[in-house]
């Protein structure tokens, strides 16, 4: 509803009425139906008489543009805006004004409520303005002063588009005119820190697009290339496109140069061999010495790999002399063995050229695994800078463009804080290195050197976001220059730690490693080892001083393999090791977390005199985290174990040792605590190895496994793709199917192999009401309150979701947000990360159809889990005559027969009304074994009918309609659906029996038979099942069933008419399947 | 993701046919530009309408500098789109830089694109030598940036004419007023990426159907270039040379161009 003229100019002073007159003509000029905010602006830029907004447009404008420019193009902006305004339709009068529209009343309302609030401004405004309005400010309805109508006016979006169109910002021009003082705020330029502070916003806008995380202005190509060399299929980029070669070669040219953002964070420190000269120049014998070095280099690589750059395919195209297929044959050999840490790399102008290519070498694509990577920009990276400084800074959000500044602000995504950082100082120690090693190893063979450095420094840019690395890689490789300049490794070791001083400064997530070295008299002064935990809440210090005065020179060998370590051994001379002090601090944070707080000092008599010949051996290492290889180290002296940044530390191991004293001090001992990250990079590239481990568990879910590993590596999953490129860390799998105990073997196995113990696992079974433990502690609390606090003590960490068919509507939507989001909500709404962890659902009504072909078996896993143990006790009995002729005919040597006696002896106990269990009843009857005809006149149809009703009833009440979109939803949602194959129970069963039935034989003989009971096999088969392995029932049978049968030879004088029973005693109940001790009837 | 990106991109989808059709604009325009030719195929296919990023009617804010630095971001954009709106399969009108796009995003997701009609499209608009004649000469293209950073206004109300080429004043005036709505920076920053941009060598791994309409007097991309798409595009090509002028027949001559984009489409 618009107001009329005459009323809206009620509320402004004379000067602001004079504008908004002028706004209405310019309205009615153009034969609009309302006057608008845009009028007000266009009228406010032509007012001849106040001129506020032009000055203050003026002063807050772009520097990179000329006034004039400027003002034309919000001239023409303007006017453009206005040309698509409304016009009216009902042209009255000619002296009909046009009513004030409700965004520009709105803005007036605005305004008034405005100065009302702040008399301040308007005092201010008035000291520069006319004076005669003072006397409007009395008035009790406030009048709009003009400053504050242009001021609302800025607000309209309208408005401040237009200004945006033309290169103004209208937050600055409210500031100009806020602060009307010339200059106030400029220095040269454009106002740089306003523009940022507007910049922050706008920056953050939360719509999703698939940002390239990590390398900000980094190169695309890089970025792409870097995505395919980490995949596992396909995984050796051709860069295809006109300019591929130039990406080619910026590529291999950053590589070599070690650029931070080039490579993926888990194959940085790749090593690059071009042999695209060599293949162009068409000299068969370079071309093959090549090759053989790659292949020693492949060989004997123990950092992330190598990558061959081939150039481009012309080169092999037209090489002559027939060896560009050797050429291909070898490096397809290559990439055969060293399947994970060899790449290839090659440039193809034209697809055409690659079809010649492929012609030529017809089964090329397949055996070097190309992928083709289409490369559609020339060197965008270079070309966009001069622009950008140009034309653009002031538009342009400028944080974007330091990379610095946005490594120092990336989220610490799992634990790379500052990896760009390492790595660059992976390349300032390389120069040191190598200049110190050129300059002191001269004379010594400096062989060893170039090839163990990359590996050396490798380990260093990769290993440790979190750590400092120092280490030469073995130390046989030191010891062996030992002898010659034993100042050498000190010193290097120095330098290396010096270089890192003032990295580790600028990166207060992580550690801080401070050494103070001074080189000249070789003397490690002091060092420090710095833990600080970002979070302010959070906070651990721990500092630990080893102020090492070495007078003359000592050995100074350093080791480790990924943690941070810095072992500082000294020998031979005598080093003054005047104090040796470490102290950790702990700021407790409430929550449990417990961090040990140890504080040692140790003190050596022989340090004090100079000449003594003792040697001292101190060995310190700061661990940061320790992977299970760490073994390696013979020595670790001083080892803290400390989670990465963010996540707690609650697990906090410090040792030290002082070679001779011995002294160890284990405040808290833990296995082991792998870094994540670091883990995920053992397994992106050792997936046999986790698959081996695996396998070992759960033998039997072969392709199971392969699809865990598959999600864990990280390829191939669906929510990265939807995502973009995002980085999360958390992994979400659905473990469906049957066999709930290898499923939750598997996940216990990979809480172990991922995250170092078999703590880092959560269990929770939603099925059950009240939370696992009926722990006091978790009284009140749902499951997923469970789940969010063991997420939040346990950052890293493996949790099961048993039974997730059964999740209440809150943990659903809790659970599906967390898939989305990497954040989970527990039912307070608390928020607990879970970037770090491996989410595994688990529920078991999935029907397939390609399950079924395993048949029903006669064992069902519910029935297994179900049963409960009982005493076993051994009856003796004598049959008659007539049944046993059947049976024993059979019973001597085929297994086979075993369940139908069994089934002989269920019959009776059927008879006896001693079962009441239905599934008993129907499992029997389904028992393949039992198909022979003299035993299926038993009225079992009936059963099985029930049999089928109960187990369709089952799965209709978990399966509910909305549960079943729920899960539906879940498929899509999560990285993998693994599929679980039913366990073979019958094969297990048909083991055990016959297990038993040999023993049986060994002590008995082979004259009277065997019986054993369902429930017996079922108990045993339960307990195989259950239990890790086969072997946990092998010790049974062989410890207390043969004792039994001893006995039974001893006690009964047996002919071969007797049958011995195995049967469940009901009157004993134990909680065990395997009854320690067999009772004889 | 889903509402954000298409309220972002101020997507539409009109028409009630069955078949999905995209109508991808190219620089200098916004979906508007198809607003002329739209008419023709709302009966027969639900028509997909969205301004690319770069348009000055999407928030220049999501404008994103690292992001838009090579073509891939604006197919990353136009399969996030088709994605939203769970099309499995369409066909595709791309205009300059979307045909571009449109050839790149048919490579990485054959399957979802029925036919491809690049409109105006080059693979390279530069010349290279003596093989290859985009058009422009980096000197040229120099000067035409300096010219964009010297002065916006002036240039746009001097490339506008020239690029639609026909003596048609609606479509001047409405190719201005698109092409003054990108913010110069934004504009500037996409001509250099499109001019950066080389697609000859990836046209062989274009499989999808394409139909190349080229116009008779085409001030950005000449006529052997639409000629040498056809012979390098892996899949089934054809040229459709339009009896119209200028590097914009939809605004120029849409009616025109509409029949000819049927034919195409029924091909």
């Amino acid at each position: 509803m618009p107001t009329p003229v005459s009323a809206a100019r009620q509320c402004l002073t004379p000067e602001a009425g004079r504008a908004l007159d002028e706004a209405v003509a310019v309205a009615k000029r153009r034969g609009h139906a309302q006057t608008t905010s845009l009028h007000a602006v266009s009228a406010l830029l032509s007012l001849p008489s106040s001129s506020i907004l032009r000055d203050a447009c003026c002063r807050s404008r772009n520097s990179a543009y000329s006034p004039r420019l400027q003002f034309k193009a919000l001239d023409l902006c303007l006017s453009v805006s206005l040309d698509r305004a409304p016009s009216s339709h009902n042209n009255v009068s000619p002296d009909h004004e046009p009513p004030v529209s409700n965004s520009l009343m709105a803005a007036v309302k605005r305004s008034q409520a405005n100065q009302r609030r702040h008399p301040d401004n308007f005092h201010f405004y008035h000291q520069q303005q006319q004076l005669q309005n003072q006397q409007t400010f009395s008035v009790s309805s406030v009048k709009v002063e003009l400053q504050h109508l242009i001021l609302s006016i800025l607000d309209d979006p309208v408005v401040s588009r237009v200004f945006a169109e033309a290169g103004f910002r209208s937050s600055e021009i409210k500031l100009a005119i806020l602060r009307p003082l010339p200059h106030l705020f400029r220095t040269r330029g454009p106002p740089i820190f306003l523009c940022n502070l507007t910049d922050q916003p706008r920056r953050g806008f939360g719509f999703g697009f698939p940002f390239l995380s990590g390398f900000g202005d980094e190169d695309d190509n890089f970025r792409r290339i870097g995505e395919i060399l980490v995949r596992s299929k396909g995984r050796n980029p051709l860069l295809l496109g006109a300019c591929g070669n130039d990406a080619l070669r910026a590529f291999t040219e950053a590589v070599e140069k070690t650029r931070e953002g080039v490579l993926p964070l888990e194959l940085a420190g790749l090593r690059l061999v071009c042999i695209g000269k060599e293949l162009e120049s068409g000299d068969g014998e370079i071309v093959g010495l090549r090759l053989m070095e790659i292949a020693v280099m492949a060989e004997e690589c123990t950092g992330p790999g190598v990558i061959v750059s081939f150039g481009e395919l012309q080169g092999l195209v037209n090489c002559q002399g027939g060896y560009g297929e050797t050429v291909v044959e070898e490096l397809a050999k290559l990439l055969k063995i060293h399947y994970d840490k060899f790449w290839l790399v090659g440039s193809a102008s034209s697809y055409e050229s690659y079809l010649k290519f492929l012609g030529r070498f017809p089964s090329v694509e397949k055996d070097w695994d190309l992928q083709i990577l289409p490369i559609t920009s020339v060197k965008p990276s270079e070309s966009y800078h001069s622009p950008r400084t140009s034309l653009m800074d002031s538009f342009v959000p400028l944080g974007g463009f330091f990379s610095s500044q946005s490594d120092l602000k990336r989220p610490l995504n799992g634990s790379f804080g500052c990896v760009p950082h390492s790595h660059q100082y992976g390349e300032s120690c390389e120069n040191e290195f190598l200049a110190a090693s050129k300059e002191r190893f001269s004379v010594s063979a400096p062989d060893p050197y170039p090839s163990s450095l990359p590996q050396w420094l490798k380990t260093t840019e990769f290993g440790t976001a979190i750590a400092l690395n120092v280490k030469t890689k073995d130390g046989v490789l030191v010891d062996s220059s030992e002898s010659c300049t034993p100042h050498t490794n000190l010193d290097n070791i120095c330098q290396v730690l010096h270089q890192r001083i003032p990295e580790e400064n600028t990166c207060p997530i992580v550690v801080g490693f401070h050494c103070t070295t001074d080189n000249k008299n070789e003397e490690v002064d002091n060092c420090r080892s710095k833990i600080l935990e970002k979070s302010p809440t959070e906070h651990i210090n721990l500092n630990s001083h080893v102020p090492l005065d070495v007078q003359s020179m000592a050995t100074l060998q350093s080791r480790s393999s990924f943690s941070t370590l810095f072992m500082a051994k000294q020998e031979n001379n005598t080093p003054k090791l005047t104090e040796m002090f470490q102290n950790v601090k702990d700021l407790e944070t409430g929550d449990r977390r417990s961090c040990n707080m140890s504080s040692s000092s140790v003190s050596d008599g022989s340090q004090l005199s100079p000449t003594s010949a003792t040697s001292v051996t101190t060995d310190l290492g700061l661990g940061i985290c320790s992977s299970p290889t760490s073994n390696k180290l013979k020595k670790p002296a001083v080892q803290y174990t400390v989670e990465p940044p963010k996540e707690t530390p609650n697990r906090f191991s410090s040792r030290f040792n002082l070679d001779e004293e011995n002294i160890m001090k284990h405040p808290s001992q833990s296995s082991s605590c792998l870094s994540y990250d670091y883990c995920r990079q053992v397994d992106a590239r050792n997936p046999k190895i986790i698959f081996e481990a695996l396998s070992k568990e759960v033998s039997w879910q072969d392709e199971a496994i392969r699809a865990i590993i598959r999600t864990i590596a990280g390829c191939s999953t669906k929510r990265d793709n939807d995502h973009g490129a995002n980085q999360r860390g958390d992994r979400w799998m659905n473990f469906v199917g049957p066999d709930k105990r290898g499923k939750k073997k598997i996940a216990v196995s990979l809480a172990e192999l991922l995250y170092g113990s078999r703590e880092n696992f959560t269990f929770v079974d939603l099925s059950s009401e009240e939370v696992v433990g009926c722990n006091e502690k978790f009284r009140g609390k749902t499951n997923l309150d469970f789940i969010v606090d063991e997420c939040c003590k346990k950052p890293l960490s493996v949790v099961f979701v048993e039974n997730v068919d059964k999740a209440d509507i809150v943990a659903q939507t809790s659970l599906s947000q967390a898939i989305k989001t990497g954040k989970i909500t527990d039912s307070h709404g608390r928020e607990v990360s879970v970037n770090n962890a491996i989410f595994v659902l688990s529920f078991s009504g999935y029907k397939n159809s390609s399950m079924q072909t395993r048949g029903a078996s006669y064992y069902s896993e519910e029935r297994i889990l179900r049963e409960n143990g009982l005493g076993i006790k051994i009856k003796v009995e004598h049959v008659v005559r007539d049944n046993r002729s059947q049976s024993i005919s059979v019973s001597n040597n085929s297994i086979d027969v075993i369940p139908n006696l069994n089934f002989m002896n269920k019959r009776k106990l059927i008879g006896d009304n001693e079962l009441h269990d239905p599934h008993f009843l129907s499992d029997t009857a389904k028992r393949p074994h039992t198909t022979s005809n003299w035993l299926l006149d038993l009225n079992l149809p009936a059963e099985e009918d029930e049999q089928k009703q109960t187990d369709d009833g089952n799965y209709e009440n978990v399966s509910s309609e909305n549960q079943n979109l729920w899960l539906q939803d879940l498929y899509n949602q999560v990285d993998e659906t693994v599929v679980f194959k039913p366990y073979d129970f019958d094969a297990l069963a048909d083991r055990l029996l016959k297990l038993v039935r040999s023993n049986f034989n060994k002590i008995l003989g082979s004259e009277c038979a065997l019986q054993i009971q369902t429930e017996v096999t079922d108990q045993l088969v339960a307990a195989a099942y259950v239990s890790d392995s086969d072997t946990e029932v092998e010790n049974w049978v062989e410890q207390v069933l043969c004792g039994g049968f001893s006995e039974v030879q001893r006690k009964y004088n047996l002919t071969a008419s007797s049958i011995v029973k195995l049967v469940t005693c009901l009157e004993q109940a134990l909680s065990v399947h395997l009854p320690p001790s067999i009772i004889l009837d | 993701m889903g509402t954000p990106i298409l309220d972002a991109f101020n997507v539409r989808v009109e028409g009630s046919g069955d078949k999905y059709l995209v109508f991808a604009h190219g620089f200098g325009t916004d979906q508007s530009a198809w607003q002329r030719v739209l008419p023709y195929f709302t009966r027969n296919y639900k028509v997909i309408l969205y301004d690319l990023v770069c348009a000055g009617s999407v928030n220049p804010d999501h404008f994103d500098f690292r992001r838009y630095t090579t073509l891939d971001a604006y197919v990353d954009d136009l399969l996030n789109i088709l994605d939203s709106l769970h099309v499995t399969r369409c066909a595709y009108v791309g205009h300059s830089i979307s045909a571009m796009t449109g050839m790149l995003a048919s490579i990485r997701r054959p399957e979802l694109f029925s036919k491809l009609i690049l409109i105006g499209a080059s693979p390279r608009f530069l010349n290279d030598g003596e093989n290859y004649h985009g058009g422009f000469e980096q000197g040229e293209i120099e000067h035409v940036f300096s010219a964009m950073e010297a002065n916006y206004e002036a240039w746009v109300n001097g490339f506008a004419p020239l690029a639609v080429g026909a003596d048609v004043p609606t479509a001047v005036r409405e190719f201005s007023r698109t092409l003054f709505n990108m913010r110069p920076d934004i504009s500037l920053f996409v001509s250099r990426t499109v001019f950066n941009s080389d697609l000859r060598g990836i046209l062989g791994l274009v499989n999808v159907p394409c139909c190349i309409m080229q116009t008779a007097r085409d001030m950005s991309v000449p006529a052997s270039v639409a000629t040498y798409m056809k012979e390098h595009i892996g899949g089934k090509s054809t040229v459709q040379w339009l009896d119209t002028e200028g590097h914009l027949p939809h605004l120029s001559a849409p009616s025109y161009l509409a029949h000819q984009l049927e034919i195409a489409l029924s091909q």
